[in-house]
């Protein structure tokens, strides 16, 4: 009887087989299933519950008029992502653009040909033309933006 | 060792007297020693030294003026240097500091030479000013000369942030004499003035804000020429910043019925030195709201300010509410950029009608009122639109995941099924 029964290193090898294609095989299986679901529900998840981020993340537009349409002292307020931004042609010709939100409360500020600043109606706050809080309450300089002309696209850039 | 020590005093001077006498042999054409800062500046007398310590870094001493400039005398000399027959002064009293200072300072071809741009009516200002006139008319040397605002021998220029003229440091240095009960009670002057302030929307937006453009007490009271500001012209000093607001007041019926009163404009309703953020609760006749003061409901005034209160409040609730939808759509990924520009108007319209509540005229605050609704409501749709869009895509997605899952969940059993078939077979 004792001839009959297999050696002690050849059932231990036997059993560890066993146990490796088993595992392997559980892990497969689970890692694979697993990473299905998560490829399907994480992507779901955030779409049902979304990040924070409310600013906009555009650094760049193309504004919707050519060069040729702003004259010399104009300005023209143009969209930014959901902000607003004002393009002013200078009086001697050179094109210069910030943020058209006011840094006193928010107003949309506007370009006033006759001092040649930009302006804001609601509580008269000026800024010269380089953006700088000149009169009235606002408390800082309008944020700057870089302009670009591509033939007859102007392109505005947040940083320069 | 007990032996004879000579003062320091006179070993200091006699050093300086030594100096100069081989410089001048030495190096005629180099400027004198300034024995005044080489002897005061070891003496023991804390009184005498601590002057002489401080002023290198005042700006008259970095523009190259010396102890002589105010003080006269010989500072290349000993002793003989402090001679009355050379123009030493001395200490010079606080009547006559305030003309010692204006010796140059209203100069202004002497000023030119270090800051052109620097004014030169300060004494002029300053013998209208309330410490002036008291210092001129009546001889009260106890009220503020020049060196109470700018320490004598230790005076930086206001853009250093350490001067006591810096705005930051401005209340401060007012306050030293102002928050004093003793000294103010023989001038029946309130003390509160500065501790007010500190509580008030100015020192807000200055102190933590870093606005240093916001109003400090010489912004209202003027500095040289300070005075309290007449009744008459309160609203032409906050006007200096607020011009839309005091316009609107000025034309408006509180401007004659308030001077009728003898009461100032804005400070009436808006406090002087406590000044708080104006928000939409003081409009009206609720709690907070300072229109009650005056007027109650059922009056032509009462129900003006309810009436506008009502108008500002449709349109602020209105913004909130469009503009919380869109920033919600927003955030979910949807396109709402251009609602949301457009809501930029709404904003606009909000302050222009809070501005126009100075005119107390309803009219003037429905204008902008309406103007703004009109935009909310075009901006509450385009959020409503987007809000409904969004809740259709993700009902969408959470029809299709729940497909996709029962399929994974059907192959899963179905595969198992599979398996066991062939383990019987």
């Amino acid at each position: 009887m004792v001839e009959n029964r297999p050696a002690p290193e050849t059932s231990r090898r036997r059993f560890i087989d066993w146990l490796l294609s088993r595992t392997l095989t559980t892990w497969l299986l689970s890692t694979s299933v697993g990473g299905l679901l998560l490829a399907i529900l994480y992507p779901a998840g955030r779409y049902l519950v979304p990040p924070q981020a409310v600013e906009s993340t555009s650094a760049s537009v193309t504004v919707p008029f050519t060069p040729e349409d702003l004259e010399p002292n104009t300005g023209e307020i143009f969209r930014f992502g959901s902000r607003a931004g004002i393009l002013v042609r200078t009086p001697t010709g050179e094109l210069r653009a910030f943020s058209a939100a006011c840094t006193h409360l928010g107003c949309i500020v506007q370009y006033r040909p006759d001092v040649g600043h930009i302006w804001c109606a609601c509580h008269n706050g000026h800024f010269d033309l380089n953006g700088r809080n000149i009169q009235g309450p606002p408390p800082a300089p309008l944020e700057t933006y870089a302009v670009n002309v591509r033939g007859d696209q102007i392109v505005v850039s947040k940083g320069s | 060792m007990a032996g004879w020590r000579m003062p320091r005093v006179l070993a200091v001077m006699m050093l300086g007297a030594a100096t100069h006498s081989w410089s001048g042999q030495a190096h005629a054409q180099e400027p004198p020693t300034d024995n005044c800062l080489s002897c005061h500046s070891v003496l023991d007398d804390e009184r005498l030294s601590a002057p002489a310590k401080a002023f290198p870094a005042d700006i008259h001493a970095v523009r190259g003026l010396g102890c002589s400039a105010c003080h006269g005398g010989d500072p290349a000399a000993g002793f003989d240097g402090m001679d009355p027959a050379k123009g030493f002064l001395g200490r010079p009293g606080r009547r006559r500091s305030v003309d010692l200072c204006g010796r140059c300072h209203s100069d202004a071809a002497f000023m030119r030479q270090y800051n052109p741009s620097l004014r030169v009516d300060q004494v002029a200002e300053y013998v209208t000013s309330v410490h002036g006139r008291r210092l001129v008319e009546l001889g009260d040397t106890a009220v503020a000369v020049c060196t109470n605002c700018h320490p004598a021998h230790a005076i930086t220029p206001p853009t250093d942030p350490a001067s006591s003229v810096n705005p930051l440091n401005v209340a401060n240095t007012c306050g030293t004499c102002h928050s004093q009960a003793d000294y103010m009670q023989p001038y029946g002057l309130a003390t509160d003035q500065q501790e007010k302030y500190l509580r008030s929307v100015h020192w807000e937006a200055m102190s933590v804000r870093r606005d240093l453009s916001a109003p400090t007490c010489n912004d209202c009271h003027g500095n040289h020429g300070a005075a309290p500001p007449g009744i008459s012209w309160v609203g032409n000093v906050c006007g200096q910043c607020h011009s839309v607001m005091a316009d609107y007041f000025a034309q408006s019926r509180h401007a004659s019925t308030f001077a009728m009163l003898g009461v100032p404009g804005c400070a009436t309703c808006h406090n002087n030195h406590e000044i708080q953020w104006a928000g939409d609760t003081l409009l009206g006749l609720g709690e907070g709201a300072v229109c009650g003061r005056c007027h109650a409901a059922g009056d032509g005034g009462g129900e003006t300010a309810r009436a506008m209160r009502t108008l500002v409040d449709s349109l602020r609730t209105a913004f909130d509410s469009a503009h919380a939808k869109l920033l919600k759509a927003e955030r979910a990924g949807m396109e709402v950029s251009q609602p949301l520009f457009e809501l930029g108007g709404a904003n606009n319209a909000l302050i222009t009608a809070r501005a126009s509540v100075h005119s107390f005229e309803v009219l003037n605050v429905k204008e902008p009122v309406d103007e703004g609704l009109a935009i909310t409501a075009t901006a509450q749709s385009r959020g409503e639109e987007a809000l409904g869009e969004l809740r259709f895509r993700r009902a969408g997605l959470v029809i299709s995941v729940t497909i996709i899952l029962a399929l994974i969940l059907g192959l899963l059993l179905k595969i198992r099924d599979i398996e066991r078939a062939k383990s019987t077979t």
